[in-house]
């Protein structure tokens, strides 16, 4: 892979460019002590050191309420599909967030190919960073989500007074070619590249102490664990962590009309397994009526349905579900690591 | 044949009714499909052939229970308008207090005059087929309800709390920045208006349907809240529930 180098005072007019020239940038930036990816109106905005954001990026591919078809009620119905996608630019994704993407990138596409997704994903280019001060809940390095070879066209990583680009497509290339004044990578700095990832690995303060690939076997073995029971006994319900997710992808299909009764529109918005309502069926059933089983199965998504179906993992480590739950047991961290303690 | 329409309130501030006539260019659109038949807050005439009845308010004076049963006579739906009609609302605080006290608080020499009785939902009386929540209630979930019912269709309310919206919203949480919430107990529906905009959740739009409030209960106490904050808290809205009891 090819390395460049942009010097940190030439960064603001790649970004300010980007912004000119080229498409709509979506970037993080400050909100109110946190972080959150918006559309950046001018270079300042953007904080390339942050360490998660409240929600994960993946709304600007699959957004949380997206029309997919307008119809017209009649003898004869119009049915119209709705597709709507534009250039974009995600600027500043970590490793995990790109992670998550490329199994969003699997689950879209396989079986059923979804439109709307795939649409909205060719015309996006990630441009990433590697995360260097990470989030306190975060586990990246115990799924080797912390840094990405793959599913991005820029990535850049802080070494000090410049960043060190990593060019991962040719849209990428071309971009920094357009609009960036770059140089070679020196030996030096690809090394202090290196060694600031080392520096941001240590910084890291929830491990899991199981291999990823065996999750799906302790899963296994743990369907009757009282941890599920003992753990869910404080779930709110309230899918704070299912909405913070960059993996879930879980959607529920809804109609409207407008005031005349007759036009109208199909939409979908994210939905999500902790929800009381996610799992129930007409007649009045519901397949995960109570927390424990809610509970149990987010758990086995996380580690193990997704793996054996899509052979990628159902959790980047990235630490926003443990963040935003306020009874303090969304962390899947914390689950495995019980369920292994429970397995010896 | 159009739809026949009726409202009707009890004790409230009659907001909800005022959100409704707010809805002006909707309103007129809606007509094409409804006759309103009895609306005092907007027109003098009335007639007694409805089949849809909006009430709003709450039920707190002896006079008023005949009344409400009369209207569930009457229509084959019975929709509760607003957070009064829905929960009791604010009303029941008054539940608090010696009903004695409350009259003389209120009326002082002329209590003799005047009854009340604690305040209630107007589903501790009447079966209520549907409800559109809040103090006030939201424009877009009237309108979605009352299409729905025109459709005959069952109207999706959000059975899942106020975080879910809260979060799609991009809101940092309440609790994030040292203050508490009811949001976690309290049915969505409303896009988190209320954090969006710098407060918390008052809980106006009631719990949803299974509501973990020990867990809640929980989690304000370790951000700081006394047992009496909590019951206060809930009983802006909620006093008529067990749980602010």
């Amino acid at each position: 892979m090819e390395n460049k180098i942009i010097e940190k005072q030439n960064m603001a007019p790649f970004v300010d460019n980007l912004i000119n020239a080229e498409a709509e940038v979506i970037g993080p930036k400050r909100k109110d002590g946190k972080y959150a990816f918006d559309k950046l109106i001018e270079t300042g905005e953007l904080c390339l050191d942050y360490d998660t954001t409240l929600l994960p990026p993946k709304m600007y591919l699959f957004p949380p309420k997206e029309t997919l078809i307008k119809f017209e009620l009649g003898k004869e119905p119009e049915v119209e599909p709705v597709v709507e996608a534009k250039p974009l630019i995600l600027f500043g994704v970590h490793p995990y967030d790109i992670k998550a993407i490329e199994l969003l990138d699997v689950a879209f596409s396989t079986t059923n190919p979804d439109i709307n997704y795939l649409s909205k994903r060719e015309k996006a280019v990630i441009i990433g960073v590697d995360c260097l001060n990470p989030n306190p809940n975060a586990f990246c390095p115990s799924l080797g989500t912390a840094t990405a070879e793959t599913g991005f066209d820029l990535m850049l990583t802080d070494i000090g007074d410049s960043y060190v680009v990593a060019i991962g497509s040719s849209k990428g290339e071309q971009l920094l070619t357009k609009y960036a004044e770059t140089r070679e990578a020196s030996q030096v700095e690809l090394a202090q590249r290196n060694s600031e990832r080392q520096k941001a690995l240590a910084r890291y303060k929830v491990t899991l102490n199981i291999s990823p690939e065996e999750l799906p076997q302790l899963l296994d073995k743990s369907w009757d664990s009282p941890w599920w029971k003992e753990k869910s006994e404080k779930c709110l319900s309230c899918g704070s962590c299912i909405v913070v997710c960059p993996t879930c992808f879980c959607f529920d299909v809804q109609d409207d009309v407008t005031l005349n009764l007759k036009e109208g529109e199909r939409y979908r918005q994210w939905d999500g397994c902790m929800l009381v309502d996610f799992a129930a069926v007409a007649g009045g059933g519901n397949f995960r009526g109570d927390k424990e089983s809610r509970f149990r199965h987010r758990m086995y998504r996380k580690g193990k349905y997704i793996w054996e179906r899509y052979g990628k993992l159902g959790c980047v480590g990235c630490g926003r579900c443990a963040s935003a739950c306020l009874a303090e047991i969304a962390s899947p961290a914390e689950t495995f690591n019980r369920l292994k303690e429970e397995s010896k | 044949m159009k739809a026949k329409l009726a409202f009707f309130d009890f004790t409230g501030c009659e907001g909800c009714q005022l959100e409704v006539l707010n809805f002006e260019t909707e309103l007129v659109e809606l007509l094409n499909h409804v006759d309103i038949v009895n609306f005092r807050e907007a027109k003098t005439e009335s007639e007694d052939n409805y089949e849809i009845a909006f009430v709003e308010g709450s039920i707190t004076r002896e006079s008023e229970i005949p009344k409400l049963k009369k209207i569930r006579q009457q229509a084959k739906i019975v929709v509760a308008l607003g957070a009064c009609a829905c929960l009791g609302g604010v009303n029941c605080l008054k539940n608090f207090r010696p009903m004695k006290e409350n009259l003389r608080i209120v009326y002082g020499d002329a209590a003799k005059y005047y009854d009340t009785i604690p305040a209630r939902p107007i589903s501790s009386i009447v079966p209520v087929d549907y409800y559109v929540h809040g103090c006030p209630i939201d424009k877009k979930e009237f309108l979605k309800v009352t299409k729905a019912l025109l459709l005959g269709k069952r109207p999706e309310i959000p059975n899942y709390p106020v975080c879910v919206e809260c979060k799609l919203a991009g809101n940092v949480c309440t609790f994030d920045k040292g203050e508490t919430c009811l949001g976690p107990v309290t049915r969505a529906g409303c896009n988190a208006i209320c954090i969006s905009n710098g407060r918390h959740c008052w809980g106006c739009r009631g719990p949803v349907d299974d509501p973990n409030t020990n867990s809640e209960k929980e989690i304000l106490q370790k951000h700081g809240l006394t047992v009496e904050d909590i019951l206060n808290q809930f009983r802006i809205f909620n006093g008529y529930l067990e749980v602010s009891k």
